[in-house]
């Protein structure tokens, strides 16, 4: 693959949009929640000013090295699943980095971040940080293997890793798309996205009733304005993963915000309806019913 | 003019004369006995080297001048002299162990011992059967006279019950004698053997005696108690002749009668010998008192080589070599315990630790137990081998588990007592002197001259091929009392010019594993610069472990693979056994290495049998009709190495008790032997399938099952080096699983695993020892926030986690992106999800490690703590060093790797552009990610620094807690029981099933050696009960048909 100054022009575009893009959802999500709960909630830009007021901060103090890097690690590994996606269907430029790896690299990139915001947190020296890590790292494990099922499933059918070849396959029709083509991996995938976006019931991990933030516990001024940056990101980005692989991609900006707005609904829907789980019980969830399906999947490709 | 009357001769006189001066046995008389005994050594070794060069033919001297039968014939020929050598060498050298007994008891004390002498002599000589009976006769007597040299209740009742039982052998041999001589007329051999068989054998209750007597001569199970109690209570430098020079003496007389007996009894005799063999060594392991244990071996000893004796199915020269091996390397080393058991004076294995700081003894005891155990080079070796191999072309399956088992439970108690005596507790053991006698020593030294003499057997080309590695592993054995870091120079000199010199003649595999073998031990030796003082044995036995490593991949033959992994494992053995508190781990860990060696053993016996006795590895590839069996069994050998459930249950605790700079080294370097093995095995024997089950498949659940467990057991490890020890289980359950996948991609997984778990398994063990030497202590609940006072081991321990994780962009990366190319290649999806599931649990116990050591809170007593010494870190650099460096070219590893793989496997290959991988179904580009990940980090990095570059560092405890501030860093480091949510979840899944299989074993063999005890009552009326039922059992079983 030979590099080319302008990729790296389009990627930043390409990162300037997503991150806006996730501000705006996530704040619009907050406000209809509220709303639902008869509250005034937020104003729809509260992320923006949030973020703007944390940049701002500049009285910051570090527990050490590897609390400074912790918010680097996480914000890296935002920005790193991103780049190594392919956007846009179809687009020249809008590829990012994509050629580098295939499905594999998206799968295993998404802990880069997440061990590294794990030392980091870990350096704080709060007990908080390190139980909602433990807790986030065990859900994950078990969260990940309906995935991971899912994804050998799509990978026999379509006979390949790449994600663009994958959703190249799925072009001509919404009935080429994997939902259609293989719901059962669908569902199997759509479940096991539930346990990594830290909604309810699978929040545990952030728990803000019993201890007070998880793993950020202590970040605060511009440490939290990078960790918030990347929590605009790092959703956005696994949720492209999901429309690549299970609703047709994209061929242009507009569908994917919609299509990637739509999906972030489902996590949301299923979050205000149900109770939130202890860990040991979203572990037992996981490796059930999503796994079951995960292999039916596999056994009917 | 020498006569072989001359070995009855020159004791008798000899007794006379010392009988005539007085009762004091003086310097003159010691003369005198002495002098008697050399000659009949000199004599002996006289007629060897005639018959071995030929100046003199065999001949039967007959007495008194007339001819058999008014005479009675000696025959001597080579099987004579050398059993006389043997015997009356051992006589020589018993003297000066008994020199205080004879100086206490006076002459007629020393006039029992040289008739005891004068009568084995007699014993081999003779061919005349009334004479044996007489100097059978005699050598009873004497030896219950010399059980009295030692003054207690219990030797009065042991000679008792020995005089009682050795009636009864007389009686039987008496009655033979009779009844052969009514029937053919003659009492000598030749003479009885003219007689028409048809005569000589039909319905004989002669030969019947006379094989009972001979049989009782050799102590069969369960009829012997009567021998083992005079194990036990005689001085043991009494038991060492008995046993040395007596069995061989009673052995040499089995061979000598049984064409009288008959085949018709042959059978009998494997079966009488083998379950003897098989009982005293399973008896054994209940026992703690040394001549006892020894007796026990001694009796077990007896019955395997009167088994082989009676296996028809040897060539004449197997059977001489086997025989002749077993017998004289048992006299000289069993002589060599009880020896050594008589200087020390020590009666149970617990107080045998009084010689733990003492190098030579242990050297010594260690070098006896291994000769007795057949371990390379000794001469026992080659016989088991031999043995092994010649059973196997034949439907003796049997026969050769209940050799195999049998060797395994002697290795079993031997090396628990070799155990006791490195590691035990001195407190319990009275003081000796510092150097061993000389009559201990010289054993030794002439089983280093029989090694000598395989120079002139058919194995002659191991010891010629292997001539420079053993001089290397000899050479640090006599230059062990150096400083360690001369020694340690030495050996890091030694590998690296082996590597050179091996180079340019290795390829594919072999070079890569000659790689992790010799640069990686180059690399982990550096850190025994840190090593002060002399570190007596470390040396010798790494020398062991990385000649038996090297001769690995340098054998051409399977005798010779054999040969270097019996080496390497004894060698590792030590290794291990070094750590503080290792003792029942090391033997652990023998003791599956042992098992595996003998199926191993097995398999390539099999395997020569159905090759018509080529010995070459090129003959994996034509296994005959039992090619999925050797398979299996080769298989089951390599599987312990590489500890795959469920025969890991040694792992742990080996690897997490040995010492710092030897744990990188048995994990690291050692697992991959097994991985060698399975290569070797796998590319020599092609697919493989038993019935209707494919074993490959097989394989690939049992590594798959074998990941998740290691991966999940290591989540709830409280010790950082057992933590380290399960996860190396998980990894080469990932190896295994891509090997069985027998296509190019699997492959070159395996030795992407391979390779990465050296590095990140070196790197890990390293740092984690390092912090271990300094905080002293492996629990990790017990550590934390040492970030700040051991930097550098936190970013060795970071970098070891980022890819033994698999995250991107380091080189674990590659390994999982090849793993699901494989797996959705070969369509194992269920094994490739475990795979995976076991690859995500890395990520728990990765953090776990590295949390709870190095972040969150500062224990009050590592304040001091300083970073790991210079020496550990050295090579941890130069690990991180090369995982970085293939973390980014990638390709500059992988490419030759995929290259030459595409001879085994040519198909599926991965398509290389540069830095860019591409397989069927993907691609990968580890330069590229590695830029974008750097870029990007960095950018990150450097945009956080600069708007927070007035950063200000604060205090420990200045973290929002609740509104308090926490008093005591205990208190708010979470590390105990850390993920407790898992183990309620999933921890069922770790039950330790495989730990109560191997115990319940374990129990319910020591439970059956207790319960088969209590026939030995100490009774001599129930031990003569036993011989008569024994002999009637006998009577019934051949007559019901055997």
């Amino acid at each position: 693959m030979t590099f080319h100054w302008m990729q790296l022009v389009y990627a930043l575009v390409s990162l300037f949009i997503v991150l806006n893009v996730g501000l705006i959802i996530q704040g619009i999500v907050r406000k209809i929640g509220a709303r639902l709960g008869r509250r005034h909630g937020i104003r729809w830009y509260q992320l923006y000013l949030d973020l703007f007021k944390n940049y701002a901060m500049r009285s910051a103090v570090s527990h050490g090295i590897m609390f400074y890097l912790g918010p680097v690690f996480r914000l890296s590994g935002g920005i790193g699943l991103f780049l190594f996606m392919p956007v846009i269907y179809g687009s020249v430029w809008f590829q990012n980095f994509s050629g580098s790896g295939d499905l594999i690299l998206l799968t295993y990139f998404i802990f880069f971040g997440t061990l590294g915001m794990a030392l980091g947190a870990g350096e704080s020296g709060h007990p908080y940080s390190a139980i909602g890590i433990t807790r986030g790292l065990s859900q994950t494990t078990a969260a990940e293997i309906p995935l991971i099922l899912a994804i050998i499933a799509i990978a026999v059918q379509y006979q390949t890793l790449s994600v663009t070849d994958i959703v190249a396959a799925q072009q001509g029709g919404i009935l080429n798309w994997t939902l259609f083509t293989n719901p059962l991996a669908t569902i199997a995938a759509l479940l096991g996205f539930l346990g990594s976006m830290m909604r309810s019931p699978f929040d545990v991990v952030m728990a803000p009733q019993e201890i007070p933030v998880g793993p950020p516990t202590e970040f605060h001024s511009n440490f939290l304005a990078v960790l918030q940056t990347n929590r605009a990101i790092f959703p956005m980005a696994k949720t492209i993963l999901y429309v690549n692989l299970f609703f047709g991609g994209a061929t242009n900006w507009p569908v994917l915000i919609i299509k990637v707005f739509l999906l972030y609904m489902w996590p949301v829907f299923i979050g205000v309806a149900f109770p939130r789980f202890r860990v040991d019980q979203s572990i037992r969830w996981f490796l059930r019913i999503p796994t079951l399906i995960g292999i039916l999947a596999i056994l009917f490709i | 003019m020498t006569q072989p009357i001359l070995f009855i001769a020159l004791p008798l006189l000899a007794t006379f004369f010392t009988g005539l001066t007085g009762k004091r046995y003086g310097k003159f008389q010691s003369a005198v006995m002495n002098l008697a005994l050399a000659g009949t050594v000199l004599i002996s070794a006289y007629y060897v080297s005639a018959f071995v060069s030929g100046t003199r033919q065999p001949y039967t001297a007959s007495t008194a001048g007339s001819l058999p039968p008014f005479s009675i014939a000696f025959r001597m020929a080579l099987p004579e002299a050398l059993t006389l050598l043997l015997i009356n060498g051992l006589g020589l050298l018993g003297l000066s162990a008994l020199k205080t007994t004879f100086r206490q008891k006076g002459t007629l004390s020393a006039v029992t011992y040289l008739l005891y002498f004068m009568a084995l002599n007699g014993i081999v000589l003779t061919r005349d059967l009334f004479n044996y009976f007489v100097f059978i006769e005699i050598s009873s007597v004497a030896l219950a006279g010399m059980v009295l040299f030692k003054e207690s209740g219990r030797c009065l009742k042991a000679g008792f019950s020995w005089m009682m039982a050795t009636g009864v052998i007389s009686i039987f041999l008496i009655l033979s004698a009779i009844l052969i001589y009514v029937r053919t007329g003659a009492l000598d051999i030749d003479n009885i053997l003219l007689t028409d068989p048809l005569v000589l054998y039909s319905g004989s209750a002669g030969a019947f005696f006379l094989f009972l007597a001979l049989i009782f001569e050799l102590k069969p199970f369960p009829a012997n108690g009567w021998a083992l109690d005079v194990y036990e209570n005689a001085s043991p430098a009494v038991s060492a002749v008995f046993s040395g020079a007596g069995i061989t003496a009673g052995l040499f007389a089995l061979y000598k009668f049984l064409p009288i007996v008959g085949d018709r009894w042959l059978f009998p005799l494997i079966i009488i010998g083998l379950v003897t063999f098989l009982f005293s060594n399973i008896l054994a392991l209940k026992q703690h008192i040394v001549n006892r244990m020894l007796g026990y071996s001694s009796v077990g000893q007896a019955g395997l080589i009167a088994a082989v004796f009676g296996m028809g199915v040897l060539s004449k020269e197997d059977m001489f070599f086997i025989a002749a091996s077993l017998m004289a390397v048992h006299a000289l080393a069993k002589g060599g315990l009880f020896w050594l058991s008589h200087h020390t004076g020590y009666t149970s294995v617990y107080e045998w630790a009084g010689i733990r700081h003492k190098p030579l003894f242990i050297f010594l005891l260690g070098f006896y137990i291994f000769a007795l155990l057949g371990f390379p080079p000794f001469p026992s070796f080659f016989a088991k081998w031999s043995l092994i191999s010649a059973l196997a072309a034949g439907p003796y399956g049997w026969m050769m588990a209940a050799i195999l088992l049998g060797s395994l439970l002697e290795a079993a108690w031997m090396i628990r007592w070799f155990g006791f005596a490195v590691k035990g507790n001195e407190q319990t053991a009275n003081e000796i002197q510092k150097t061993p006698p000389v009559y201990t020593l010289v054993p030794a030294l002439l089983l280093l001259g029989l090694i000598l003499l395989l120079n002139r057997s058919r194995f002659a080309f191991i010891l010629t091929n292997a001539w420079i590695p053993l001089l290397f592993i000899t050479g640090f054995f006599l230059l062990d009392f150096l400083p360690a870091r001369v020694k340690n120079t030495f050996m890091i000199g030694g590998l690296g010019l082996y590597f050179y010199f091996l180079y340019p003649t290795l390829t594919e595999f072999r070079l890569i594993f000659a790689i992790i073998f010799l640069l990686g031990g180059m690399i982990l030796l550096l850190a025994g610069y840190h090593y002060k003082g002399r570190r007596i044995g470390f040396y010798p036995s790494s020398a062991l472990m990385y000649s038996g490593l090297v001769g690995l991949l340098t054998a051409g033959t399977t005798v010779e693979f054999f040969f270097w992994w019996e080496l390497m494992t004894l060698g590792s053995y030590f290794l291990i056994l070094r750590g503080k508190k290792s003792l029942p781990h090391a033997l652990s860990y023998f003791l599956f290495s042992m098992g595996g060696a003998y199926t191993m053993l097995s398999g390539f016996g099999l395997l020569a049998a159905a090759n018509q006795g080529s010995l070459a590895l090129e003959t994996l590839s034509s296994g005959g009709p039992f090619q999925a069996v050797i398979f299996i069994l080769l298989a089951l050998g390599f599987l312990t190495k590489t500890a795959t459930v469920p025969l890991h249950i040694w792992l742990p605790g080996a690897h997490s008790e040995a010492e710092s700079d030897v744990s990188p080294v048995v994990s690291a370097v050692l697992l991959k032997a097994g991985v060698f093995g399975l290569i070797l095995l796998m590319a020599g024997m092609g697919p493989q399938s038993l019935g209707r089950v494919n074993l490959y498949t097989a394989l690939g659940w049992l590594g798959a099952i074998t990941a998740l467990i290691g991966n999940l057991s290591a989540i709830f490890e409280e010790d950082a080096k057992r933590l380290l020890a399960y996860s190396s289980i998980g990894q080469l359950g990932y190896v295994l699983f891509a090997l069985a996948m027998m296509n190019h991609l699997g492959w070159l997984t395996a030795t992407v695993f391979a390779l990465n778990h050296f590095l990140i398994k070196a790197l890990l063990f390293l740092a984690i020892g390092g912090v271990v030497m300094r905080v002293k202590t492996r629990n990790m609940y017990e550590m934390g926030g040492l970030i700040k006072k051991m930097p550098l081991s936190f970013i060795s321990v970071m970098i070891g986690i980022i890819a033994l994780s698999g995250v991107p962009p380091l080189t674990g990366f590659a390994g999982k992106w090849l793993s699901y190319n494989a797996t959705v290649l070969s369509g194992w999806y269920f094994q490739g999800v475990i795979i995976n599931f076991a690859g995500l649990v890395t990520f728990l116990y990765c953090f776990r490690l590295i949390f709870t050591i190095f972040l969150g809170q500062l224990k009050d007593q590592h304040r001091q703590v300083k970073e790991a010494p210079f020496w550990m870190m050295v090579p941890q650099i130069i690990l991180m060093g090369v995982i970085l460096f293939i973390s980014t070219v990638p390709n500059v590893a992988l490419k030759p790797v995929g290259t030459f793989l595409t001879r085994y496997f040519p198909e599926h290959a991965l398509v290389w552009d540069g830095p860019m991988a591409r397989s069927l179904y993907g691609y990968w580009n580890g330069y590229m990610i590695m830029l974008v990940t750097g870029v990007v980090f960095a950018a990150v990095f450097f945009w956080l620094f600069f708007i927070n570059r007035k950063a200000v560092k604060i205090k420990q405890f200045n973290i929002v807690f609740a509104g308090e501030r926490p008093s005591r860093p205990e208190l708010t480091h979470f590390a105990y029981n850390f993920f407790a949510p898992y183990q309620k979840a999933l921890g069922f899944l770790v039950a330790p099933v495989s730990t109560d299989f191997w115990n319940r074993l374990s129990e319910g063999t020591h439970a059956i050696a207790g319960f088969i005890a209590r026939l030995f009552s100490g009774n001599g009326q129930s031990y003569v009960i036993h011989q008569i039922l024994f002999a009637v059992l006998v009577f019934f079983l051949v007559l019901g048909g055997i």
